[in-house]
C-alpha cells in the first residue's frame, strides 16, 4: 500500500499551467527524488502535498485518505517540510524552534517539548547549539535545525524543498549527511534537489519533471545509465557534469 | 533692569506654584497613558486586520485610519468634546478635571493615535517574511496560532522605533486639549501667566513646561531604547 499517491494533479498559476497530470506513488520508507529544470514545477508539486498551494484537480491520497478530506492542520503535523531559506522562527532559539510545534501543536509540556527538542538536535549534530538564534548560526546549522524541527513533529513524511540550494558549497555536505542518515534510518522523503551524488546514493527512485510533466520515473540506475527520454539523459548530464 | 527671563521674582513665582504645575503634569501623563492605551488596544489589531483581513471589516478599518488621520487633532477633540454625547460624571479626584473633557481627548487622542499605530504595525507585519508564516503552518499550525506565536511576536519588536515617533508626538498633543479647557500641563501655565499683574513670567512659565515636556519625552525614549535592546533578537538586525 502506498504511504502517498497522487493522482492526475492539474495545476495552474492564472493562465500558467504549472503541474499537468502529474500521478506517482511511493511507500513507506522510500525516498524519492524529483529532478527538473526551474520552472518545471518541482516545488509546487511539493507544496500541494502539504497544501500549501492547492490543487485545481486530482486526487492526492496519504495512507489512502485523500488529504482535502482531511484537516489541513492534522496533514501538516504528519507531513513535515523542508525549506530552501530554512524558515527558522527569526526569534526563537534553536530548541525554542522546534518546541513551539512540540507545545502548540502536540500540546507537550515545556519538559517534555524541551527534551525532545535536544534530542533531536543531538541528532543532527547541534547538542551544543540549543541556546542559539537562527542568526547566530551558519546556514548549514540553520537547515539541520529545520530538519530537526521537521523530524520532531513525527511526520510520516518529510517534503525537502530544495534544502541546500541556499548554501554555500562547503556546508551543503553537513546538511546531505544527516538527510542520508534520515534515509537509512528509514524516513519516507520526497526530495527536490539538485544534488545528484545525494539522488543516486540514496533515492530509491527519480521523478524527472520538465514543464509540469513528469518525462521519466524510475531506480537512479536507469534514470543515470539508460534513459528512456533523451531529454533526461541531456538534463541529468548536464547537472551531474556541474558537480564534477 | 535685567532681562526678563532672568528676573528672580518670576521664577520664584513659578516655583511658588509648584503644585498646580505638578498636577498639570499629572494630567498631562494621565491623559498620555490612557491614549495610548487605547490607541493601541485598537491600533494593533487594525494594523492586523489591514495586512490579513479581508471584507467589510478590512474596508471599515481603512477608512477610519484614513479619517482620522487626516484630520487636525484641535478638531477631533472640539468636535468629540461638544458633539459627542458624553455624560457629565463630575470631576476627577485630586486634579479636578473634568471626567467628560478627559474622555473625550482621550477618545480624540486614541482613536487618531490608533489610526497612526495601526500603520505602524501594519508596516512591521508586513515586513516579516511569508516563509515565517508558512514553517508554523507547515508543522501544523492554525494561522492564528501562526500569526500569535510567529508574527506578532517579531513585529511588536520592529514596531517599538515607530512606537516611540508616536508616544512623542501623543505626549506632547496632549497639550492640544487646551482647546477644551482641560487643565493639562500647557492649560494650567497658561492660568499661573493670565493670573492678574503676573504678565512677565510667560517666558519663564513657558520654558520651565518646555523643560517638563522634554524630560517626559527623553526619560520615556530612553526607557524604550532600552527595552529595544534588551528584547532585541541575538544576531539579527530588528
Amino acid at each position: 500500500m502506498s504511504l502517498l499517491r497522487v493522482d492526475s494533479v492539474d495545476k495552474s498559476y492564472g493562465d500558467e499551467p504549472v503541474l499537468h497530470d502529474v500521478s506517482f506513488g511511493m511507500d513507506r520508507q522510500q525516498v524519492e527524488v524529483i529532478v527538473g529544470p526551474s520552472g518545471s514545477g518541482k516545488s509546487t508539486l511539493l507544496r500541494c502535498v502539504n497544501r500549501l498551494t492547492e490543487i485545481d484537480s486530482g486526487e492526492i491520497y496519504l495512507d489512502d485518505e485523500e488529504i482535502h478530506g482531511v484537516d489541513e492542520n492534522e496533514l501538516r503535523r504528519r507531513v513535515g517540510m523542508v525549506f530552501q531559506d530554512f524558515n527558522l522562527f527569526a526569534h526563537l532559539t534553536a530548541r525554542g524552534n522546534i518546541t513551539l510545534g512540540l507545545r502548540e501543536v502536540l500540546g507537550l509540556s515545556k519538559a517534555e517539548a524541551d527534551a525532545k527538542a535536544d534530542d533531536y538536535l543531538d541528532r543532527v549534530g547541534l547538542a551544543d547549539q540549543a541556546d542559539s538564534y537562527p542568526a547566530e548560526l551558519s546556514g548549514g546549522q540553520q537547515q539541520r535545525v529545520g530538519i530537526a524541527r521537521a523530524l520532531a513533529m513525527d511526520p510520516e513524511l518529510i517534503l525537502f524543498d530544495e534544502p541546500t540550494s541556499a548554501l554555500d558549497p562547503e556546508l551543503i555536505g553537513e546538511v546531505l549527511t544527516v538527510m542520508k542518515d534520515l534515509a537509512e534510518e528509514g524516513m519516507t522523503m520526497l526530495c527536490v534537489t539538485h544534488e545528484m551524488g545525494f539522488a543516486r546514493s540514496a533515492a530509491d527512485t527519480i521523478t524527472f519533471l520538465d514543464d509540469g510533466e513528469i518525462v521519466e520515473r524510475g531506480p537512479p540506475e536507469q534514470l543515470f545509465e539508460n534513459p528512456e527520454h533523451e531529454r533526461t539523459g541531456t538534463f541529468l548530464g548536464e547537472l551531474t557534469g556541474l558537480h564534477q | 533692569m535685567e532681562p526678563a527671563v532672568l528676573q528672580a521674582s518670576d521664577w520664584g513665582f513659578i516655583f511658588a506654584n509648584w503644585q498646580t504645575i505638578a498636577l498639570g503634569v499629572v494630567v498631562t501623563v494621565l491623559l498620555t497613558a490612557t491614549s495610548l492605551t487605547l490607541g493601541f488596544a485598537l491600533g494593533f489589531p487594525s494594523g492586523a486586520i489591514e495586512v490579513y483581513g479581508e471584507g467589510w471589516l478590512a474596508e471599515a478599518v481603512s477608512t477610519a485610519g484614513v479619517l482620522l488621520r487626516g484630520t487636525p487633532i484641535v478638531v477631533l477633540i472640539v468636535l468629540f468634546y461638544f458633539a459627542l454625547p458624553i455624560p457629565q460624571l463630575g470631576s476627577l479626584p485630586v486634579v479636578g478635571v473634568k471626567v467628560d473633557a478627559f474622555v473625550a481627548a482621550t477618545l480624540a487622542l486614541g482613536l487618531r493615535s490608533a489610526a497612526y499605530q495601526a500603520q505602524v504595525f501594519r508596516g512591521s507585519i508586513q515586513s516579516i517574511g511569508e516563509g515565517q508564516l508558512e514553517a508554523a503552518r507547515s508543522v501544523g499550525m492554525t494561522k492564528l496560532q501562526a500569526i500569535q506565536h510567529v508574527v506578532f511576536p517579531q513585529a511588536v519588536r520592529r514596531s517599538l522605533p515607530g512606537f516611540q515617533n508616536e508616544f512623542t508626538i501623543v505626549l506632547k498633543d496632549t497639550s492640544v486639549a487646551f482647546a477644551i479647557g482641560l487643565a493639562e500641563l500647557l492649560t494650567r501655565a497658561e492660568r499661573l501667566y493670565l493670573q492678574p499683574g503676573r504678565d512677565t513670567a510667560v517666558i519663564e512659565v513657558i520654558i520651565a513646561i518646555s523643560a517638563i515636556y522634554f524630560v517626559l519625552t527623553f526619560t520615556t525614549n530612553r526607557t524604550l531604547d532600552y527595552i529595544y535592546s534588551r528584547y532585541a533578537i541575538p544576531g539579527g538586525n530588528s
